[in-house]
């Protein structure tokens, strides 16, 4: 045993055991932390340090020397950094309507449209806007689209028209309690002619007389099999569906677009036997609605409560409202539980809602309005309906084909009588003169509306078709 | 005896030309140069001359003839014509020896003769003013002929022609914005693009980037979108382009050479510059208005300032700038 001695004061026993009195003493190190006190093998073990200097002459680096041809690969630039849309964030910024343009200018002088003023045949051809509480209840109903041009100007307003101010005096003679109690009427018409618009202007003229608005924007949303469905167990042969989310949806459009519930409220308490949850007595209508709109539930029963409720005597008169017919008039996206077959839009429960309605198999005591607009784009072709459509406007060119099925059920709807169909055409110079100047005066039509400039548009639109008008005037003409 | 050999004196005659002092290329100022190749022919405003030393054969004496003219006049006598040349008769009349002398023809034209007949006909032309003044005795306005409209007003404006019936800058960012030779959703990509430029709330203008001088204030822009999307283009649009020519400065180093540009390709290089910086945005919403909608609110950068387009062609002004001594490179020809 050696034992550890201090070679500098040649002391013995540096062991703090041995020596208690004297403190240990630290080895002196001329780097203390750097370097280890007693290692063989990292020294060893590195690496020999890099020559430096020229590198070695290859290839690739020998002056004039050919390379081989590669392509070099461009990177792809990431345009998706950052914060990715949320789920259906993209869509609403598609679906999102304007209704403003605080770039145009304001047009000094131009009228609201009023309750009186629907029947004035004195303002055919002018120009009205709407009010802005309409303008909130037509946007709760989605009566607004997006490709129509309201994002252009300064506030929504629309040209009464010969068909406008026919239906503003029919509604009069339905207020009046004339004999004719209700109209049922399909509006057809080319491609941008106004029916959807003719649709909201009936509408917008139904809120002005406070009644009341129920209405379907798109069809299309009932068949594409993009709302969940589930079969009425209480029916058989055929079984009716219920699409119970899109009717909470269309229970809180009616609440909120028709402030004249509030007034209205449950003429008798409702049997417990039908809903699945107790409803208070006294309720208003709206607040009935509000509670079928909470709970999807109960949507589809609440609905026809509210609907028998409209239906009362003493109710003000109800507005039905459908675009694009020809989407209800076939089969849907959707299958039947057990047959596994695709389910006719007739079986679901709103669509027959409808129908009915516009058949008159079911009537209007309090009158009213079911209408109807076809769509000349993104819809599905119906022999049946054309058929239909073209027999009651007194078209005789279509004649029924021997060879060709027809959908029996897509008849029955008009069989029953009493359906219109009204053709909206082009509209005169006069309207589009007028039409024009509300542009000019808009700010957004830069031309000098002259009689040659009307002209010359009147007739690229193909005799006054609005949408060609529009198209010719304010976008394609820049 | 060998001849002496004469050193500056060469066996036989060599012909030395004199070096001709070859003119400068450019002896007259920039100032006169710019101004002198200039096409015009208007009258009203005639080029300016340059003052220069008469050469060796200007300022001598006048012709013989001319120095005749000119004693003449200052004579009263009246000289030979100068301008078009002394007729023989007037010669004749001056000098009656040379009457004599003169051949038979032109003394029986010296001699007055009567006509010798008369024609039967009228050989004095009507004029054609007189004639229409004669017409138009009648009423004095046309009644309209048939027109619904009336006549259009001349000149037609440019646009009335079908082929041009959209702005020139339009037409040329439409065709810019053509894929695969879809012109038709070009044109529709231009009238979202434009339909944007209307809607979206006026710019606010950045003093450090001022868009092109006289321009309205930018709150007039929205409701005039051509106007808006010529100034955003026009104000973004290089004056200029760097051409890398190899071999010019020697070493194998390619020159930077600024080559000015043309009205079109300055819009088309800026139009180039915006589709570059629109298609690396990030679209916001999804549906076919995107790509339009980006290259509108990258125009509306542009008018705020913000764009990475101006950043662009700063860059190219300054190399233009920075290799303004080439210049003089651009207009040689390549060496053969």
């Amino acid at each position: 045993m050696s034992f550890q001695t201090c070679w500098r004061c040649l002391s013995k026993a540096s062991d703090p055991a041995l020596n208690p009195l004297r403190a240990p003493q630290q080895s002196w190190l001329l780097f203390p932390a750097s370097t280890a006190p007693f290692t063989i093998s990292a020294s060893l073990l590195a690496l020999p340090p890099k020559k430096k200097g020229r590198p070695a002459m290859t290839e690739k680096l020998v002056r004039g020397a050919k390379q081989t041809f590669t392509k070099k690969k461009k990177k792809p630039t990431d345009t998706n950094k950052g914060r990715k849309p949320a789920p259906g964030e993209r869509k609403a910024l598609r679906k999102r309507v304007v209704l403003s343009n605080t770039n145009a200018l304001e047009v000094h002088g131009l009228q609201d449209v009023s309750a009186e003023s629907i029947t004035n045949d004195g303002l055919k051809g002018q120009v009205l806007g709407i009010p802005g509480p309409i303008v909130d209840r037509l946007r709760a109903v989605e009566a607004f689209k997006v490709p129509q041009g309201w994002a252009l100007f300064r506030r929504p307003a629309m040209l009464m028209r010969k068909e406008t101010l026919e239906f503003g005096k029919e509604m009069e003679g339905i207020a009046q309690n004339e004999e004719k109690k209700s109209i049922r009427r399909v509006y057809v018409g080319e491609r941008g002619s106004g029916k959807t618009l003719m649709l909201l202007q009936a509408m917008t003229m139904a809120f002005l007389k406070d009644w009341v608005v129920i209405n379907i924007p798109n069809a299309q949303d009932l068949i594409l099999a993009q709302t969940e469905y589930a079969p009425l167990p209480s029916t058989t042969n055929p079984t009716l569906y219920t699409q119970r989310t899109y009717t909470a949806a269309l229970l809180s459009s009616i609440s909120r677009s028709n402030p004249i519930l509030t007034d209205l409220q449950l003429s008798q308490p409702a049997s417990t036997s039908d809903l699945p949850i107790p409803i208070p007595p006294n309720i208003s209508l709206s607040r009935l609605a509000l509670l079928g709109a909470s709970d999807p539930e109960t949507a589809w029963p609440i609905f026809q409560l509210l609907l028998t409720e409209l239906k009362k005597p003493g109710r003000p008169p109800l507005t039905l409202c459908l675009d694009g017919l020809a989407h209800v008039m076939c089969n849907t996206r959707y299958i039947s539980a057990p047959k596994y077959q695709p389910i006719h839009a007739h079986d679901f429960t709103i669509i027959k809602f409808f129908l009915d309605h516009l058949s008159g198999a079911e009537g209007l005591p309090n009158g009213g309005a079911v209408l109807a607009a076809t769509s000349n784009s993104n819809n599905p072709v119906i022999p049946t309906l054309n058929l239909a459509l073209s027999q009651l406007e007194g078209n005789q060119a279509v004649q029924r084909d021997p060879f060709a099925k027809y959908d029996e059920r897509v008849l029955d709807v008009f069989n029953k009588g009493g359906v219109e169909v009204q053709r909206i055409g082009g509209i005169t110079k006069e309207d589009a003169r007028a039409l024009m100047e509300y542009w000019a005066r808009s700010g957004v039509c830069r031309q000098k509306v002259d009689e040659g400039f009307v002209g010359e548009k009147w007739s690229l639109s193909g005799g006054g078709v609005v949408g060609e008008l529009e198209r010719a005037v304010l976008r394609m003409r820049i | 005896m060998p001849p002496r050999i004469q050193l500056l004196q060469t066996g036989r005659s060599i012909a030395i030309r004199s070096k001709t002092s070859r003119p400068l290329s450019y002896p007259t100022p920039l100032c006169l140069r710019l101004q002198q190749k200039r096409m015009i022919t208007a009258d009203q405003k005639p080029l300016p001359e340059a003052e220069q030393n008469p050469g060796p054969n200007q300022e001598q004496l006048p012709h013989v003839s001319e120095e005749a003219a000119t004693t003449g006049k200052i004579t009263g006598e009246g000289g030979p014509e100068v301008e078009q040349g002394t007729p023989v008769q007037e010669v004749l009349k001056r000098d009656e020896k040379a009457q004599e002398n003169a051949p038979k023809v032109m003394q029986d034209d010296a001699k007055p003769s009567a006509p010798k007949g008369t024609r039967l006909y009228s050989t004095s032309a009507r004029r054609l003013a007189q004639t229409q003044a004669i017409i138009n005795l009648g009423p004095a306005e046309l009644e309209p002929s048939g027109q619904i409209y009336g006549l259009p007003e001349l000149p037609l404006p440019s646009t009335s022609h079908i082929k041009h019936r959209y702005d020139p800058i339009i037409k040329q960012v439409t065709n810019l914005l053509m894929q695969d030779g879809k012109l038709s959703v070009a044109q529709r990509n231009m009238a979202m693009i434009l339909e944007r430029l209307r809607t979206a709330p006026p710019p606010t203008p950045d003093p450090r980037r001022p868009l092109l001088p006289g321009a309205p204030p930018t709150t007039h822009l929205p409701l005039n979108p051509i106007l808006y999307l010529t100034l955003a283009i026009d104000s973004v649009a290089p004056l200029l382009r760097i051409r890398s020519q190899k071999g010019a400065a020697g070493g194998g180093v390619a020159l930077q050479i600024p080559i000015p540009l043309g009205l079109r390709q300055r819009r088309r290089t800026a139009v180039m510059w915006i589709l570059d910086a629109a298609t690396k945005k990030r679209s916001k919403g999804s549906g076919r208005t995107m790509f339009a909608h980006k290259v509108a609110d990258e125009l509306i950068s542009i008018a705020e300032g913000k764009s990475s387009v101006w950043e662009k062609r700063g860059g190219v002004h300054r190399l233009g700038v920075a290799s303004r001594a080439n210049l003089s490179f651009g207009n040689r020809r390549r060496p053969k």
